[in-house]
């Protein structure tokens, strides 16, 4: 049974009270630094930190609206081996579910790491938060997410109040809280102008929790009812996401369509948490063509568009990882031509995880569903023989 | 710099072309990228063609070799050595198969040329991604592992032994001889299998290069040609080997009876017991399923009896692992139980036996003391010997199990020459196979002998008399084919000459040595004519009955084949291992260990210091799993790597020319005025279309 | 128009299916030429990409055909093919491609006459489905 505190929110900031959190965190004899989304003076930007000393979390923000990066390869980073003291990493729950398919890819670590979730309300993608800012005299600061918070907690978030939408990968996301957190910073259901919560879902996180000796607190079934409402509305957007998308995509010329802005510039690879390679094939000399085969292939269909390898791309990228995809959406936050590819994505993703049985993102235990095989499985492939 | 590219398209005399119009795909090749010659010739693989390709690789400095052909499963070697004669490294080259796959398949003449193009394409695109490689010599341990003492598997072990290597010789049986064993005469000569085949038994007991090893079975084998494991397990004899003398005396006294399996359950054995007093080794093993003291009940008999104190209740499995270069499987066959075929009522009347049955009631040392009798204990006056019980019969085994006709007219002997002149015997046949040395004349001996012959395949035995002869028989009802009518024949025995089938383990002693089984069940040889005693895997080979029914003749000489082959090895000593193996760059690699878990032979192993996945080439077998599961494709493996599968991909896509080229436009072929020798085609060839077709 | 001639792409093991249409060839049983083989170490060898490449490329079918369950000449590629083929299905599908374009079968070194059946059976269906709904745009 989870423990849960609650930490004291004074007139209304509740980013001071995660700050507070963090700062008894990083009291604590056995954490070493914090890694948390912070704001920088430049033009309001929210970037990860690996912060050390307590004077520098006075900027930590892990409730900003902004989401320009899914920092589970920073944290892969610092975890791959010896870090010289304990880690707390905050994290929202997408990047935790992108840093669990790490950990099975052998790119990251539990060890030493205690992994803080945040409640994500969700974020705006990169396009609607600069709208925000210049809406905001490009400064939304601390009290910009405080206000963001309390706006989301309340639904009034949204297109139809006169700021720009979430980012669609959020409204679509049916994760807003982390299962595999050690501790997470509960806002739904609380009574966010008192309180917030902390919640121990692990021994790891029990135990520091009950060493900050911070007061007991009871959430009742507000918590739940909140998160399970919250979720109930993501997946009714979802599905319709998937429908809509499903049906621009019904066929290779459609997708070929769908696609055709496209420069290969392998931006949604870069930006994806779980695109791990160190190089990807599809920049390596496999693809890389004799002159004389591009005139062949142009020679076929009397026209060959350029850049080749697009839908190659991909569809291979979806075979590769699509069943590790957490749906962050930062492939379309990456993308330069607009190209809905999280959209996209997420669908393919649906797909082979269901196939699958396999939950991206859901444990650290269950195995990458292409990195393991049964003797007797999946007959429908042969058509029933086995 | 461009590749530069030569292309050899066969005839194959008239095997591919004119189906595949030869000359035009060579004409066709000569426009592809890189090709600097396109070439046709009548046969390739002929030393005229195979000094056509060396002569261009030298004259017109070609960098790279295509072969269209048969398929390369049967002449890769042959022009990989040809490049390797002109000095090209053997992988710049490739094969492709337009016979096999082309011309001796397809209806239309223009289809088939059109698909050759298409082979062709393929092919030429790909070799431009070849790289040297370089082959891996292994040492070959020098010890060989033979699995199965029947007569096959001593045969080898023997052979092997005399060459001067150490065999280890793993009999599952408590004794060895196998089959051959039970065996009272053999045909056609008639002498007694005893005579011939205990001296071999006993030459393998005091071979010093054998390491015997009975009531024993391998469990696992690692490795590859040339270093193999082998986890063998002992299992408990409760017999101490070093301590028995094979007196014989437990044997006596031991109270506990079961049907013996050796008499094929014609006879009684104790719970201690070893099938005759000539067994090979001599020393009994307790029957742990039945012996009253290792059930946990009174007995201790023989431990009493034993005067050398050799029983061992105490005794426990035991597993060892030897180091062996090559294996001769020689596990043998079963015979069909014929139970489920009701028709002749076997195990519902006394009478009815099988064809080892027969041989364990005229043996000497058999359960009647070799005389041929009923159940009750008289001489029959009328014996049916019934051929093909579970052969060439779509039910059961399609095929012919090649013995039963020579068995059945040695019956037919025996009854005549043990009972008297005056007993009827009645061959039941459907054809009467006997195409061996002195086979045919052992059967004008038979027929001289006065035995009848009925062709027809019977329908059933029964004991239901419509007769007053038929009372108290079995009536034998056939279709006699000759005569075009039913024959209700009554006799006081039937024999069935049950087929000769796999045995029962044979799929899972095929996984546990990585081999396959044909249609048959029956191992699988590398190829049915040219490689019958070799398998798909390197160092493994087949002896005798596991491949397919055999007489002993021909067992002894497919096991001393299978001998030779595994001596080849070992006395060359080292072996030339394929480089085909998966590569990790280790510039690509980011060490997520997929591959680790996904290789079968834990080949791979993870550098901790730099992060990445090695792989060990010595244990990799070059299957790929790793290259096809790796996204940044930094595992690959070489010769088939992602680029050369792309492109050939594409080559094998891309559009070809619809019209016919003009044919006298590409190069001809050098060899295309030396006439006489156009029509001397290489033996192999010969032998291939000859009976293939 | 003539009837409509399928391009199959077949990537097939070098021990099992590979030998079967060698078998099938010297048994000269007769086969529509639609389908170009590509000789693979083992099914497990077959990268997903290369199947996405030939229905993108002008192939309007796949066939990837190895050992029997158990049968592996590399003790269990078979398996892993069978997964990757499995997950193929999933995204292809969904994009339109339908699913008879991909198919796996196990055809044992031995059976030649497995391997022509299923080469004319899957020539006759890829027939009647028309050509690959990739194949007409000019994107890969």
């Amino acid at each position: 049974m989870a423990s849960t505190a609650q930490i004291e929110v004074r007139d209304g900031n509740i980013v001071a009270a995660v700050q507070d959190f963090l700062g008894k965190l990083l009291a604590d004899q056995e954490i070493a630094g914090i890694f948390t989304p912070r704001q920088l003076e430049a033009k309001g930007t929210v970037m990860p930190a690996l912060i050390t000393s307590a004077d520098k979390l006075a900027t930590a923000d892990p409730l900003a609206p902004s989401f320009p990066l899914n920092s589970a390869r920073q944290v892969a980073q610092l975890t791959r081996g010896d870090l010289d003291g304990g880690l707390v990493a905050v994290m929202r729950p997408c990047e935790i579910r992108a840093f669990v398919e790490l950990i099975k890819l052998n790119q990251g670590s539990l060890h030493n790491l205690v992994l803080v979730g945040v409640d994500c309300y969700g974020a705006y993608d990169n396009q609607g938060y600069r709208r925000v800012m210049e809406n905001n005299g490009d400064s939304l600061g601390l009290e910009g997410s405080n206000s963001f918070i309390k706006k989301a907690a309340a639904g009034e978030i949204g297109a139809g109040n006169g700021v720009p939408g979430l980012a669609r990968a959020c409204l679509a996301c049916e994760h807003p809280v982390s299962p595999v957190a050690d501790l997470t910073i509960g806002l739904m259901g609380a009574d966010l102008g008192s309180q917030i919560f902390i919640e121990a879902s692990t021994p790891k996180g029990e135990g520091l929790l009950s060493r900050l000796e911070l007061k007991d607190a009871a959430p009742g079934d507000a918590r739940d009812k909140a998160i399970e409402a919250l979720v109930a509305k993501r997946k009714a957007y979802r599905d319709a996401m998937f429908e809509e998308t499903a049906e621009a995509t019904a066929t290779p010329e459609k997708l070929a369509d769908y696609l055709a802005g496209c420069i290969n510039c392998y931006n949604c690879r870069v930006a994806c948490p779980v695109c791990y390679c160190r190089e990807c094939v599809f920049v390596t000399d496999v693809f890389s063509h004799e002159p004389w085969q591009y005139m062949g292939w142009a020679r076929k269909k009397g026209a060959l568009r350029m850049p080749t390898d697009t839908m190659l791309y991909h569809l291979t990228r979806l075979a590769h990882m699509s069943t590790a995809c957490i749906g962050c959406g930062q492939c379309s936050n990456a993308c330069p031509n607009d190209i809905p590819v999280m959209e996209l994505f997420r669908l393919g993703a649906h797909r082979t995880q269901e196939a699958f049985e396999y939950e991206a993102g859901r444990s650290p235990e269950e195995a990458p569903p292409l990195s393991v095989f049964q003797e007797k499985e999946f007959s429908e492939v042969t058509g029933g023989l086995d | 710099m461009s590749n530069r590219i030569g292309v050899y398209v066969c005839h194959c005399g008239t095997n591919i072309h004119p189906k595949v119009n030869s000359p035009e795909v060579a004409g066709f090749s000569e426009d592809l990228q890189n090709v600097v010659v396109g070439r046709d010739y009548k046969f390739m693989c002929s030393d005229p063609g195979q000094d056509m390709i060396i002569r261009d690789i030298q004259e017109l400095g070609l960098d790279r070799v295509v072969v269209a052909s048969c398929s390369p499963r049967l002449h890769e070697k042959t022009f990989q050595n040809a490049c390797l004669r002109a000095g090209l490294n053997p992988f710049l080259f490739q094969m492709t198969c337009i016979r096999e796959h082309c011309s001796w398949v397809t209806e239309d003449s223009e289809e088939a040329t059109c698909k050759a193009k298409h082979l062709v394409a393929a092919a030429v695109n790909r070799v431009n991604y070849h790289d040297e490689l370089y082959s891996r010599m292994e040492k070959v341990h020098p010890d060989v592992l033979v699995v199965g003492a029947g007569i096959a598997g001593i045969q080898a072990a023997l052979d092997i032994a005399k060459a001067g290597h150490k065999v280890h010789l793993v009999e599952k049986a408590p004794s060895i001889g196998g089959h051959m064993a039970q065996f009272d005469k053999t045909f056609p000569t008639l002498d007694c299998a005893a005579c011939i085949s205990t001296p071999k038994m006993v030459a393998v007991a005091q071979e010093p290069n054998i390491n015997l090893m009975t009531w024993a079975e391998v469990e696992q084998v690692s490795g590859f040609v040339g270093n193999y494991q082998a986890v063998i397990k002992q299992k408990p004899r409760y017999v101490d080997m070093v301590k028995c003398t094979g007196c014989g005396l437990c044997l006596e006294k031991c109270p506990t009876k079961v049907p013996s399996e050796f008499e094929e359950g014609m006879g009684l054995r104790r719970a201690i017991y070893r099938n005759s007093p000539q067994s090979v080794p001599n020393k009994p093993v307790i029957d742990a399923t039945v012996c009253r003291t290792l059930n946990g009940k009174k007995c201790g008999v023989c431990e009493k009896f034993c005067p050398s104190g050799a029983i061992d209740y105490e005794q426990q499995e035991q597993t060892l692992t030897v180091d062996i270069g090559t294996i001769v499987l020689a596990t043998g066959f079963d015979t069909m139980d014929p139970t489920p075929m009701k028709q002749y009522g076997f195990g519902r009347f006394d009478n009815v036996l099988t064809g080892l049955q027969f041989e364990r009631l005229n043996n000497a040392v058999g359960p009647t003391g070799g005389k041929i009798v009923k159940k009750d204990g008289t001489p029959p006056d009328s014996v049916a010997v019934i051929h093909c019980v579970g052969s060439r019969d779509k039910n059961h085994h399609e095929y012919c199990s090649r013995v039963c006709c020579m068995y059945a007219l040695k019956y037919d002997h025996l009854i005549k020459d043990k009972v008297g002149h005056h007993v009827k015997v009645y061959n039941f046949y459907i054809d009467l196979r006997c195409f061996g040395k002195g086979y045919e004349e052992f059967l004008t001996r038979v027929q001289e002998e006065g035995v009848t012959f009925i062709r027809g395949r019977p329908a059933e035995i029964t004991d239901k008399a419509r007769t007053p002869e038929e009372e108290g028989k079995l009536v034998v009802v056939s279709e006699d084919t000759l005569l075009g009518q039913t024959v209700r024949v009554p006799v006081d025995m039937a024999i069935l000459c049950t087929a000769m089938e796999p045995r029962p383990d044979a799929p899972e002693v095929a996984r546990r040595f990585g081999i396959s089984q044909g249609l048959d069940k029956f191992f699988l040889e590398e190829h049915p004519k040219l490689g019958p005693v070799s398998t798909a895997t390197d160092g493994v080979f087949l002896a005798g009955t596991c491949q397919g029914p055999k007489d002993i003749p021909d067992a002894v000489s497919h096991a001393s084949g299978a001998a030779a082959q595994a001596l080849a090895l070992a006395a060359r000593g080292e072996v030339a291992i394929s480089p085909t193996t998966s590569w990790i760059n280790p510039d690509i690699c980011i060490g997520c260990k997929a591959c680790i878990g996904l290789c079968a032979y834990s080949a791979i192993e993870f550098d901790d210091r730099l992060r990445v996945s090695v792989v060990n080439e010595a244990m990799c077998k070059g299957c790929g799993s790793c290259a096809a599961h790796c996204p940044s494709g930094a595992a690959q493996v070489k010769h088939f790597t992602e680029k050369a599968i792309f492109t050939e991909l594409a080559g094998m896509l891309a559009p070809v020319p619809e019209a016919p080229i003009t044919v006298e436009d590409h190069a001809e072929s050098p060899m295309a005025e030396a006439g006489p020798q156009e029509s001397v085609p290489p033996a192999a060839e010969t032998e291939e279309t000859a009976t293939a077709s | 128009m003539s009837e409509f001639e399928p391009t199959i792409v077949a990537f097939v093991c070098n021990w099992c299916t590979y030998t079967a249409a060698d078998l099938a060839g010297t048994a000269r049983m007769v086969q529509s030429p639609n389908v170009r083989l590509i000789r693979m170490m083992c099914t497990g060898m077959v990268d997903p990409k290369y199947v996405i490449k030939a229905l993108l490329s002008g192939a309007d079918a796949v066939l990837v055909s190895g050992c029997h369950p158990g049968d592996c000449h590399y003790i269990n590629g078979n398996y892993k093919a069978r997964r990757r083929i499995k997950l193929l299905t999933e995204i292809l599908t969904g994009f339109g491609f339908d699913e008879r374009r991909l198919k796996l079968t196990w055809v044992g070194a031995s059976e030649g006459n497995e391997f022509a059946e299923t080469v004319n059976k899957m020539v006759e269906d890829i027939k009647e489905l028309g050509p690959g709904e990739a194949t007409a745009i000019e994107v890969m």
